[in-house]
């Protein structure tokens, strides 16, 4: 995976929780159902990340917004809109300023939309990916609409 | 009309790049099919029967004749000589070469056209009012409430990936001549008990597969608060809209299977949310957009010269009859260019012929074009001294067949000769009706007739007085009727007559309905009139009797 972060490439610090890699850390992101089910324990980690999906009803989870310094929103295939308006919602509505991860299906050609709805971090699939996406953040210089705060 | 500004050239320029970059990387394999094929379509761009499909955005159905020969150019160095008109009021080419599309596009975007959102599952043209700010009974002008409308949902981040198409139109009277209620948001501007402007807004319709009327959700939204409120439904329905069957995916369903009320508790919920100032819109701006559509600068006329041409010519009578309405200003006519000669497809326009309509349009109509729903051009404003002269070069031009909303003036979608959806063929059964009912159509009077070649309907044929609806049957091709649509001020879905009708018989179909209609009609009485009196009855037993 190759990380954008505020428009630049970076290098990932955070790690997905998962059964390959069940190691709990400060640098964990860890799934929905997981949190849900080990909220308890969960409330020693110092730093946490939350993986949701584009159609994760923000009910789920938001009553515990602050808790969460990364969300990550997962996109099943690049032409569902979702997650676009989850991330919208969290941030407008829901004021959440920490990262807001795109991950899943983010191609270069729909990075900047994600980003101008309040998405400040894009994963890649690779390398090659990450450099064509960088151009393509700046494809536009000129927008009708207003970009969503990220912070 | 609303003209550019550095800004809105820029985008589009922009965008234009955006897809030359696009379609180079797809060609040279950046991109796989999957994934060009959203990107291709938000740019308009279909792969098709014969050749990729091009259509064109007209914004609420307004050009200038510097754009028409544009478009007259285009077909030319790109395409076969002719373009086609749509619908809902857009301009389609039927044989660009793919390589080609981002140089179009670049043309285009000289005369500040585009074809940004005219496919795809996003926010499509804003449709409105082909007579908009020329009708006397209009209670605003809507052409600025789209260009607002327009520039909120170009290139929207948010909703650029929706669950389905998404199609808005706009009606500043309270005649409705938008169809708004047959959109999946339609909207009808009203002014309160205070005089405030403002909309009562439509959710919900929609043709295609499961026609279905659109139901009011709200009965006046202020002009301030109309954009948050579009982005309200847009946001629950991006959410919830259907996604795991396209066919269930339109608004339209959501609503149903939600409930009028639901929805619209979820709406008004998003709506307190999203109330930003970011998408108020105050008098200010709209002003500004205002100052884009003020009247036209009309002289002084009176009817004498028309008066004593009318009287000279019994074909020039018949077609200002026919062909020419009421305009606002005395001295002044609104003119119908007909696109459905006896001599090529319903909607298509020659090279030379848009040549002519850009010339005649400086001449006489201060440089204006517009394009109706039903597939005809319109010369808002003309002076009526002037309509003998525009009537015989029009004629010469065969743009002046006197048919406007007879049977002739059919809408036809481009069917299974260039359409890779349709099950079966319009535009020989289009020929088939023209050449059968030319010489009669007057007599017969105004009857709407709709055919399109699939259940998609872009001919809007659930809508028709007379609806046709190609069907595959095994391989062959059929046609069912339904009768009694309407498309005017109350949409009505047409009711079936029966079992579909083998290809060779369709004209006769039509033919026999229209026999029982003439027997039954008292004096003028419209179609819609008499088939409400006798019911559908005696139509069945015309049509299926007989074979």
């Amino acid at each position: 995976m190759a990380l954008i972060k505020n428009n630049n490439a970076q290098a990932d610090n955070w790690q997905y929780l998962t059964e390959d890699s069940p190691e709990l850390s400060q640098n964990s992101i860890v799934s929905l159902e997981y949190w849900q089910q080990n909220k308890t324990s969960l409330t020693q980690q110092e730093t946490l990340g939350l993986r949701v999906l584009g159609d994760t009803d923000p009910s789920e989870f938001v009553n515990e917004l602050a808790r969460f310094d990364i969300i990550a929103i997962e996109i099943p295939i690049f032409t569902d809109g979702r997650a676009y308006s989850l991330a919208k919602t969290l941030r407008e509505k829901y004021e959440y300023t920490g990262e807001m991860r795109a991950i899943g299906d983010v191609q270069p050609d729909q990075a900047l939309y994600l980003t101008r709805v309040g998405f400040n971090s894009l994963e890649l699939a690779s390398d090659e990916l990450r450099e064509l996406a960088l151009e393509k953040l700046a494809a536009f210089s000129v927008f009708y609409q207003t970009a969503t705060k990220t912070n | 009309m609303y003209l550019y500004n550095e800004f809105d050239q820029t985008l589009v320029n922009e965008r234009v790049e955006q897809f030359r970059d696009q379609t180079q990387r797809f060609l040279s394999g950046g991109l796989t099919e999957e994934q060009f094929r959203p990107l291709r379509l938000m740019n308009g761009l279909y792969i098709q029967t014969h050749a990729p499909m091009l259509r064109i955005n007209i914004p609420y159905g307004l050009l200038s004749s510097k754009q028409i020969r544009m478009l007259a150019q285009i077909s030319r160095q790109y395409d076969k000589d002719y373009v086609h008109f749509t619908t809902r009021q857009n301009v389609q080419l039927n044989w660009p070469a793919l390589e080609q599309v981002p140089n179009i596009l670049a043309d285009l975007a000289s005369v500040q056209m585009h074809s940004i959102q005219s496919s795809g599952n996003c926010i499509r043209n804003i449709t409105s009012d082909p007579l908009a700010g020329v009708c006397a009974d209009e209670i605003e002008d809507p052409r600025p409430y789209c260009e607002i409308i327009r520039q909120w949902s170009t290139l929207h981040p948010e909703f650029s990936y929706l669950p389905r198409k998404f199609k808005i139109a706009i009606s500043g009277s309270p005649k409705d001549r938008a169809i708004t209620q047959m959109h999946d948001i339609g909207l009808l501007m009203r002014k309160d008990a205070a005089g405030n402007t403002g909309f009562e807004v439509l959710v919900g319709g929609g043709l295609g597969r499961t026609p279905i009327v659109g139901q009011t959700i709200a009965e006046f939204i202020a002009e301030a608060d109309i954009l948050s409120y579009l982005e309200a439904i847009l946001r629950v329905y991006n959410r919830h809209g259907r996604r795991d069957n396209k066919y269930k995916a339109r608004i339209k369903i959501l609503v149903k299977a939600t409930g009028l009320e639901t929805f619209k508790a979820q709406v008004e919920a998003e709506w307190a949310d999203c109330k930003s100032d970011a998408l108020n819109l105050d008098k200010k701006a709209i002003q500004q957009v205002k100052d884009f559509f003020v009247e036209q600068d009309y002289s002084r006329s009176d009817d004498s010269k028309l008066d004593n041409d009318l009287a000279n010519s019994g074909a020039f009578r018949q077609w200002f009859k026919q062909n020419t309405r009421e305009h606002k200003q005395a001295g002044y006519r609104i003119v119908s260019l007909s696109l459905k000669s006896p001599h090529r497809a319903p909607g298509d326009v020659t090279f030379d012929q848009l040549n002519v309509i850009a010339n005649l349009a400086d001449q006489y109509n201060f440089g204006e074009i517009r394009t109706t729903h039903d597939q005809n051009l319109i010369f808002a404003h003309i002076k009526t001294e002037d309509l003998f002269s525009l009537w015989q070069q029009l004629e010469e031009n065969q743009l002046a067949t006197v048919n406007i909303g007879t049977i002739t003036d059919m809408i036809c979608c481009p069917g299974l000769d260039f359409c890779s959806l349709a099950n079966a063929s319009s535009i020989d059964i289009a020929k088939g009706i023209t050449d059968r009912f030319t010489d009669n159509a007057i007599d017969i009077g105004d009857v709407k007739l709709k055919m399109s070649g699939c259940m998609n309907g872009c001919a809007h044929h659930s809508i028709g007085e007379i609806g046709i609806l190609g069907v595959d049957k095994k391989g062959e091709q059929w046609y069912q009727f339904t009768l009694g649509g309407s498309d005017s001020n109350e949409c009505q879905l047409g009711e079936r007559l029966g079992r579909a009708i083998a290809k060779e018989e369709v004209v006769n179909t039509v033919d026999s309905i229209l026999d029982v209609y003439k027997q039954h009609r008292n004096g003028d009485e419209k179609f819609a009139t008499t088939l409400k009196r006798i019911g559908i009855q005696p139509f069945k037993e015309k049509v299926y009797g007989a074979h």
